[in-house]
């Protein structure tokens, strides 16, 4: 069997599924934060299949995979700096703890 | 080399924040980021506009047409009046040069978003313009629930960018290019057509349209007013220019656009204009007001390019005032109550804040009610009878929440008579503001000229 176009979508596809599913369902965080990284990972795989399979020549996906890359880096990064922030006052980083404000 | 120069405003603004960083440091004056950096916009935003339209930048991958250098003059000249403000107020109580520095970065963003013609340009222009604003609305560190909304705003604006992402990794495999002029293809399958409904989503949440926009009231309520007056104004523009010119180049049935534009605006609108009435915190009512205010630019987005034009128009007359209100809210407090005899303390400002809570009702002569009818009547040529009916009617609705303020400002009795310092480059920021609210009302028709806007 060879790997065509069509199994790296769906493999994306699931992935993606299942990051969305994580962020959305979990209450902590940093759980939440490994979700969104799971469908950065999904749309990567997703850039670079299509790059791949219907544009081989050039190399445009790629190129458009490791600028997501860099850009979700420093996404988390920042995240991150913001959890710790919440952690520093609350000692808790779970979503429930931090919900004094109601839209 | 050449091309290099075209970007200039970028450059500038970009020097700028990178100066603001050191500016203190340097000179031993605590605000002096601000104060380096505003003067450095302003001439950003005249370069700007003497550079004008020049067509496909570094192989096309950019482009200044009209409405981009309407966008990029505008998101400059509101980020000198922004730093302007912060030279004389600072940023309640923190260091104020990394927020010049962070705001600056994000205006590089704006820009570049506004004249992006390719996709991949316009995903890292739109996230930067919008990771600085996660740290500036959460800029207060010892304050735990600025925390928690910039938090709730990084989550949901990460989720959202990602599906827009995905969206967008799926119209560059269909078109096999990721230039904006080779997206007329993705309109064609399911797969198309889905693609395009996860970009939209990424650009309402930018935009803060429901039923994205539930984000907006936690995060902007915890956030210190003069961020809002920033995150709430600025990155909005670049962001509606992104979303007319993605939605004319995907235009090839303009089916699915159409739909999902349309209801974005009627949700928005609804959700919006009927929420921000029983708010009593100015910040959380005017994000309310700004959800109401994308539903209207929606609108005029799926009302084909004169609605665009308008769109963007409407998204700088929407800025103006509402940037002037929330920094107004910073120095005299949020709630509606801090307000109370504002007209007694210091009634030319309580006077400006008529125009400005005027303009955003969309009553002439102020800009909002030439923005407002410039998109009616897109729409209204596009033949969307129906929904440009409730607009004007949500319109008409939104004026009582507004005169709610002005009645606050001018009839409501304050027992602790506490007197902001006075500040001059405030004051001035406020005139400016002011004026451009008015100007862009009467000399509407001068200004769109230079421009080279049509509707």
């Amino acid at each position: 069997m060879t790997v065509g176009l069509p199994h790296v979508l769906t493999l994306a596809a699931l992935l993606f599924g299942i990051g969305l599913y994580g962020a959305l369902s979990r209450k902590n965080a940093v759980h939440v934060m490994m979700s969104l990284e799971l469908m950065a990972n999904a749309v990567n795989l997703n850039l670079v299949g299509f790059s791949r399979f219907v544009t081989p020549e050039a190399m445009t996906g790629q190129f458009f995979a490791v600028f997501s890359m860099v850009v979700s880096a420093a996404e988390i990064g920042l995240g991150l700096a913001l959890v710790i922030a919440i952690y520093r006052r609350k000692r808790s980083v779970e979503l429930d703890a931090v919900q004094e404000l109601k839209g | 080399m050449s091309e290099l120069l075209l970007l200039t405003p970028e450059l500038l603004v970009l020097f700028g924040a990178l100066l603001a960083l050191f500016a203190d440091k340097i000179t031993g004056h605590p605000r002096a980021a601000a104060h380096i950096a505003a003067p450095l916009s302003v001439v950003a935003a005249l370069v700007a506009a003497l550079i004008g339209t020049r067509g496909g930048i570094f192989a096309g991958m950019l482009a200044l047409d009209n409405v981009s250098v309407f966008a990029r003059v505008a998101i400059a000249l509101l980020l000198a009046f922004w730093l302007h403000w912060v030279s004389g107020r600072g940023t309640g109580g923190e260091r104020s040069a990394e927020a010049v520095a962070l705001a600056m970065l994000s205006a590089v963003g704006g820009m570049l978003m506004a004249s992006a013609r390719d996709l991949i340009v316009l995903f890292i222009s739109l996230e930067l313009s919008t990771m600085p604003a996660y740290v500036l609305m959460g800029y207060r560190r010892g304050d735990a629930r600025g925390l928690e909304g910039a938090l709730k705003y990084f989550l949901l604006s990460m989720l959202t960018s990602l599906i827009m992402l995905y969206g967008l990794s799926f119209a560059y495999g269909i078109s096999g290019s990721t230039a904006y002029a080779d997206l007329g293809a993705v309109d064609a399958g399911t797969l198309g057509q889905l693609a395009i409904a996860f970009v939209l989503v990424g650009l309402f949440a930018k935009l803060s349209a429901a039923p994205f926009h539930y984000w907006t009231p936690d995060a902007y309520a915890g956030a210190p007013a003069s961020s809002v007056a920033y995150v709430s104004t600025v990155p909005k523009i670049a962001g509606v220019v992104a979303l007319v010119q993605l939605v004319a180049a995907f235009a090839g049935n303009g089916g699915t656009i159409t739909v999902v534009l349309l209801v974005g605006s009627l949700l928005s609108m609804l959700v919006g204009n009927l929420a921000a009435y029983p708010q009593t915190d100015l910040r959380r009512l005017m994000a309310y007001s700004g959800v109401a205010h994308s539903g209207y630019i929606l609108l005029a987005a799926a009302a084909g390019s004169a609605g665009g034009t308008a769109a963007v128009f409407y998204a700088v007359a929407y800025a103006v005032p509402s940037m002037a209100i929330m920094l107004l809210g910073s120095e005299e407090g949020t709630a509606l109550d801090d307000l109370a005899g504002l007209a007694a303390r210091r009634p030319a400002i309580a006077w400006a804040s008529v125009v400005w809570l005027l303009s955003l009702i969309g009553i002439p002569p102020m800009v909002g009610f030439f923005g407002k009818l410039t998109m009616f009547t897109a729409a209204l040529d596009h033949g969307l009878v129906w929904i440009v009916a409730v607009a004007v009617t949500m319109s008409v609705v939104s004026a009582g929440y507004y005169f709610k303020v002005l009645r606050s400002v001018f009839f409501g009795e304050r027992l602790d008579a506490r007197r902001a310092t006075r500040s001059t480059p405030a004051v001035i920021a406020y005139a400016a503001l002011t004026v451009v609210t008015l100007a862009l009302g009467v000399l509407a028709s001068p200004v769109l000229e230079f421009f080279g806007l049509r509707f």
